[in-house]
Parts: structure tokens; C-alpha cells; sequence
């Protein structure tokens, strides 16, 4: 299963990013990790380029909710990614909102998986379980 | 003309800058007060430096920052630089410093050097009479350090892979060690008319697990870089990590091999200084454990021996301290210093040895590089791996290297990627840690050994 994934925008926050691609190889996944600072036209350049299942998006200061917008819109452009999963985690406020509010917000940017300050592995068993629904072995 | 001084013309030639006049400051340089010499301080002083740090947009508020400090006992001032003027966008800079300066309220992270000039900024470094330390983040800042040495400020931090390692995705790194080779040579040139100027290496890095030997390493490599263009008078330095006797240690190896590999380039007449930073990792939320972890790398400084300390504050958690904050570390610091006498003398010869061969053996890895210049060598080495700096965010690095705390809090490699870490000591560090959990229970450790002070 391979999986794309990396910072949105302007943000250089790289521990949790090395952290991800880490955990992620071990639970078995081909990562391309595109790093923080990436803008959302590479991301989806990358899946097309790579064949990933699976889109995941990080942000922790908080500029995904500019980005997070413009993924309907920017994903209609491309014709194959249909059947993509995306995921995006992290911090996805600037300040603080009500949980369950940001997760709605977020599912009609167009995610499947939104992950709000959850705990790494929590946020990995979720991507998991949907994986394996959409994708049956 | 030489080659420097048509660049020197062309840099400051900017559209930023308010006619430089190369006579009038090479004059002023030469007749500067020596208490704005850093490097004069070092040689006269037995009692470590306290600086701490900040910059603030305006004039006014830098001048009263300062006066907190000064009334604080500061050894020395800093001045930290905003970060469109590290990314040389003036044009940024000198738009927020209008509207700081109209609303009141600060639209930059520091002060913008280039945009007030150093006509204005001398008047600021004069009245103190103390030694000023730039701190910026710049790979490109041969501009920045024209202004600052032209404006008095006499300590420039900072090198090309210190400053972009751990700041930057992208910024192509041999553009950066050929703008710090011109903030060498320009150093190296004023350095003949006064005291020395003095350049500091940025060892913190990322502050994230990096393991010390990288630390040293780069420190090395950063000074010989600095002294093969004939600066005289240099700083290495490291943050805390975790482990008291790792960081005595640290700084007995490091101390030991910048004298040795400096006498191996012919430059054993440069002074070498040891600076250490406050931690740098994640800091706690509540105000007073903040503080006891300010005063514990007080106490870990001495007992390294440190010839400079650059403090935190209490507000490290929240964002830019206040200057009321930023003077209490200082004084706090100040007495820490003063009561702390007696200090044992602590050598671990085992833990020496080993951190010993790593370094030597990576130095001897950049050396042994095909490449014709030092730059160029340690350039490669970083593109290959063999000097790989754990959670830098740039494209160049490697990102193979892992490393965990063992039970002392000690920073250990568990994988060693390209970096030459004899079979030796890779088998020591991995023998003090638990390997048998599984990759997934490892992270979850490395997450908690980042945070490991909140």
C-alpha cells in the first residue's frame, strides 16, 4: 500500500512528520514523504506520479483550514484519484474550536479521515480499519 | 580592487540601504570602544557571560529592552533579527516596521537590522558600551553583517549548516557556504583594525535528539571554515540534552578537539570559545518548573565549563517573552552563578573515548572526500549521509539516522544510516537502550524522550 504524505503550506514543523513516515514504514506502507512546506497541487501531483491509495496531509500550525478549502475544487482537475483516501491530522485550528464541529467541517472539505489532535497511533489504527474497508484484500 | 570588495559593493548597493560609507566605518571600527569586543571580555573575564535573548521591531523598545538587561547585570546584549530580513525580504520588513511603529503593535518576531541602518543602530550599541551578539538564522546574510558590524555589534552567530539545517526546506546549501565564506573573510578583515570580531557556531541544530557527535562534528567543521579564512576568534557551542554527564562530556571532547583539529589547519593562535545553550527542546507550560529547569542548565553549564550561557525564560512556552521575563533570567542566572562554587570535577573516561572515536572517525570520512575544498567536501558529506542531522526539515539530508535516551537520558544511536559510527561504539549505544520492542513502541519512546522537560 503506498501512501503520500507530508506538511501542508507554510509550515516547517518536522518532528511529527518524521515520526509519521517512521511508524508508518513499520505498519508496512511504501511512504513517500514529501516533507513539510508542501503545497496542495504537490501533493496531489504526487499521488498521481506514484499510484498512492492513500493521501495523508499533516498541519500543525494550525493553515490547513486556508488549504483544506480548496481540495474539492483542486481534486476535480485531476481525473484518477477517485478512489484515493485522504487523510488529514494534526493540529487543524489556529486557537482552539469544538472537536466534533472541526471534524464535520473538514469531511466536507472532502476528507474521509480527519483526525484532529488524536494520538498518532489512534490516528494509524483509524487509516487502518478504513483501508482495509475500501480496499478488501 | 580585489574580488571581496567589488561583492562587498555590489551587496551593499541594495535599494535598502542608505548609502554605505566603506571609509567612515572601517574608521569606526578601528577606534570602537574594546568593551564592545566580545572577544576582549573572553580573554580578560574568569566568570562565565550571561546573555540572553530578543529583539523587538522598534527602536524604542529595543533601547528599553536593554535597559531591563542592563539594569539586570547582563554580560551580553543580544540582538535577535526578524524573520523577513533572515529571508532578505526587506521590502517585508520595512512595511511591518511602519506599521509596528504606527499601531503599536508588533507585527515583526524581531529587529529589523537592515531597515534602521546602522547610522541609527550605532547610536543604540554606542550609548550601552556593552558587546552586542547578532542572532539571526540567515543563509544569506552577508547584508545583515555589514549592517551589524558597521552598527558596533562585534559577535556574529550563526554558519551554513547550522543556519540551514534545522531552518530551511529547500534554500540550496552551496549557495550558503559561499555567502558565509564572504561573512568569514569580511570578519577576517575587520578583525585586523581592532580586537577580533568573533564568530559563534549554532550547535543546537534542530534541538531534537541530535545525537552529540553530529553536534561536535558540525561545530568543527563550522570553525574550520571560519579560522582557513582568518578569523581569530570563534565559539563553539551546544543546548543541553538531557543527560549531565553526556553534556560534560560533550564539552570536554568538543573543547579538547577544536583545539586540535585548529592546530592541525596552523590556526592554534585563534582563541576558541565554549558556549552553552539553555535547553532548546519544548519547554513546560507552568512558569515555575520552567524555572528550575533554567537554573538545572545554569548549574550543567558551569559544571561544563562554559565560557558564555544563552538563557531562556519562563515564557519560553507561550512565545515572545516579555522584557520584564527576559531581565528576571538574567539576574537569575547572574546569582546561580555566583552561589555555585566548589564544583567537582567529573571526567567519565569510557563515555570520552567513545564520543571521541565517532567524531574522529566521521572527520575523518570529510576529509577523505575527493572534493579539492573543505566547503565542497563537507558539502558532499552532507548529501551522501555521512553527516545526517536527526528531524532537519531540508531536502538535502538524509533523515536515516535514528536516535533514543537510554535510561541516563543519555541520547543513543539505534541507526546509524550512512554516518561512519565505528562498529564499536554504534554496539555500545545500542547495548544501553531496550531493542527488543517492537517500531511502533520505539516512536512512542522517541515521542516522549523530544518532551522529555514538560
Amino acid at each position: 500500500m503506498k501512501v503520500v504524505t507530508g506538511v501542508v503550506g507554510n509550515d516547517i514543523h518536522v518532528v511529527a512528520n518524521r515520526l509519521i513516515d517512521l511508524s508508518l514504514r513499520a505498519r508496512g506502507y511504501e511512504v513517500y514523504n514529501l516533507g513539510v512546506n508542501t503545497h496542495l497541487e504537490e501533493f496531489f501531483d504526487a499521488v498521481v506520479e506514484t499510484g498512492a491509495e492513500v493521501l495523508m496531509i499533516s498541519s500543525l500550525n494550525g493553515e490547513a483550514e486556508g488549504w483544506g478549502r480548496e481540495v474539492r475544487l483542486l481534486k476535480s482537475r485531476y481525473k484518477t484519484l477517485d478512489d484515493v483516501v485522504l487523510m488529514i491530522g494534526g493540529n487543524l485550528v489556529v486557537g482552539s474550536g469544538d472537536p466534533e464541529e472541526i471534524v464535520a467541517r473538514y469531511k466536507n472539505y472532502g476528507f474521509d479521515l480527519v483526525c484532529h489532535q488524536v494520538d498518532l497511533n489512534t490516528g494509524l489504527d483509524m487509516l487502518q480499519e478504513l483501508v482495509d474497508q475500501r480496499f478488501p484484500a | 580592487m580585489s574580488l571581496l570588495q567589488e561583492e562587498r559593493e555590489i551587496i551593499l548597493s541594495n535599494e535598502y540601504v542608505d548609502s554605505f560609507d566603506f571609509a567612515e566605518v572601517a574608521e569606526f571600527v578601528s577606534n570602537a570602544s574594546k568593551e564592545l569586543f566580545i572577544s576582549h571580555h573572553f580573554a580578560r573575564k574568569n566568570k562565565m557571560l550571561v546573555q540572553p535573548r530578543g529583539g523587538f521591531p522598534t527602536y524604542q523598545q529595543q533601547f528599553a529592552l536593554y535597559e531591563y538587561f542592563v539594569d539586570a547585570n547582563v554580560d551580553v546584549l543580544p540582538l535577535t533579527i526578524d524573520s523577513n530580513t533572515r529571508l532578505n525580504d526587506y521590502a517585508t520588513a520595512k512595511k511591518m516596521l511602519r506599521l509596528s511603529e504606527e499601531n503599536d503593535m508588533d507585527m515583526l518576531n524581531g529587529y529589523p537590522l537592515v531597515t534602521h541602518g546602522y547610522r541609527t543602530t550605532r547610536k543604540m550599541i554606542t550609548h550601552f558600551d556593552k558587546p552586542v551578539s547578532l542572532r539571526h538564522g540567515t543563509p544569506d546574510a552577508r547584508l545583515l553583517i555589514e549592517t551589524a558590524i558597521a552598527s558596533g555589534i562585534f559577535e556574529i552567530e550563526g554558519g551554513p549548516i547550522t543556519y540551514l539545517l534545522p531552518y530551511s526546506k529547500n534554500f540550496p546549501l552551496d549557495k550558503a557556504f559561499l555567502y558565509w565564506k564572504y561573512v568569514e573573510r569580511v570578519c577576517a578583515n575587520y578583525s585586523q583594525l581592532n580586537e577580533p570580531i568573533n564568530r559563534e557556531s549554532f550547535g543546537p541544530l534542530t534541538a531534537t535528539l541530535v545525537p552529540p557527535s553530529i553536534t561536535i562534528v558540525i561545530q568543527l567543521l563550522e570553525m574550520l571554515l571560519s579560522l582557513e579564512e582568518g578569523v581569530k576568534s570563534f565559539s563553539v557551542s551546544f543546548a543541553q540534552q538531557g543527560s549531565m554527564n553526556q553534556d560534560i562530556v560533550t564539552g570536554a571532547v568538543l573543547k579538547k578537539l577544536a583545539r586540535h583539529y585548529a592546530g592541525e589547519i596552523d590556526c592554534g593562535d585563534a582563541a576558541i570559545n565554549l558556549v552553552y545553550h539553555q535547553w532548546m527542546g519544548a519547554f513546560p507550560t507552568n512558569q515555575d518548573y520552567a524555572d528550575q529547569l533554567i537554573n538545572l542548565s545554569t548549574v550543567i553549564a558551569a559544571m561544563v565549563g562554559a565560557d558564555k550561557i544563552i538563557t531562556k525564560t519562563r515564557q519560553e512556552a507561550t512565545g515572545i517573552p516579555t522584557k520584564e521575563a527576559n531581565a528576571k533570567t538574567v539576574a537569575d542566572t547572574q546569582y546561580c552563578l555566583r552561589i555555585l562554587n566548589g564544583l567537582p570535577n567529573v571526567v567519565d573516561e569510557e563515555e570520552e573515548e567513545m564520543l571521541t572515536l565517532q567524531v574522529t572517525a566521521i572527520m575523518e570520512a570529510v576529509f577523505n572526500d575527493p572534493a579539492d575544498t573543505l566547503w565542497r567536501k563537507v558539502f558532499n558529506c552532507i548529501k551522501n549521509g555521512i553527516i545526517d542531522v536527526p528531524f532537519s526539515p531540508h531536502i538535502i539530508n538524509q533523515n536515516e539516522m535514528i536516535t533514543i535516551r537510554d535510561a541516563g537520558k543519555n541520547i543513543r544511536i539505534i541507526e546509524r544510516g550512512n554516518v561512519p559510527i565505528p562498529d564499536r561504539c554504534y554496539e555500545y549505544d545500542k547495548s544501553r537502550c531496550d531493542l527488543s520492542k517492537d517500531t511502533t513502541s520505539i516512536v512512542n519512546d522517541i515521542i516522549h524522550d523530544i518532551g522529555i522537560m514538560q
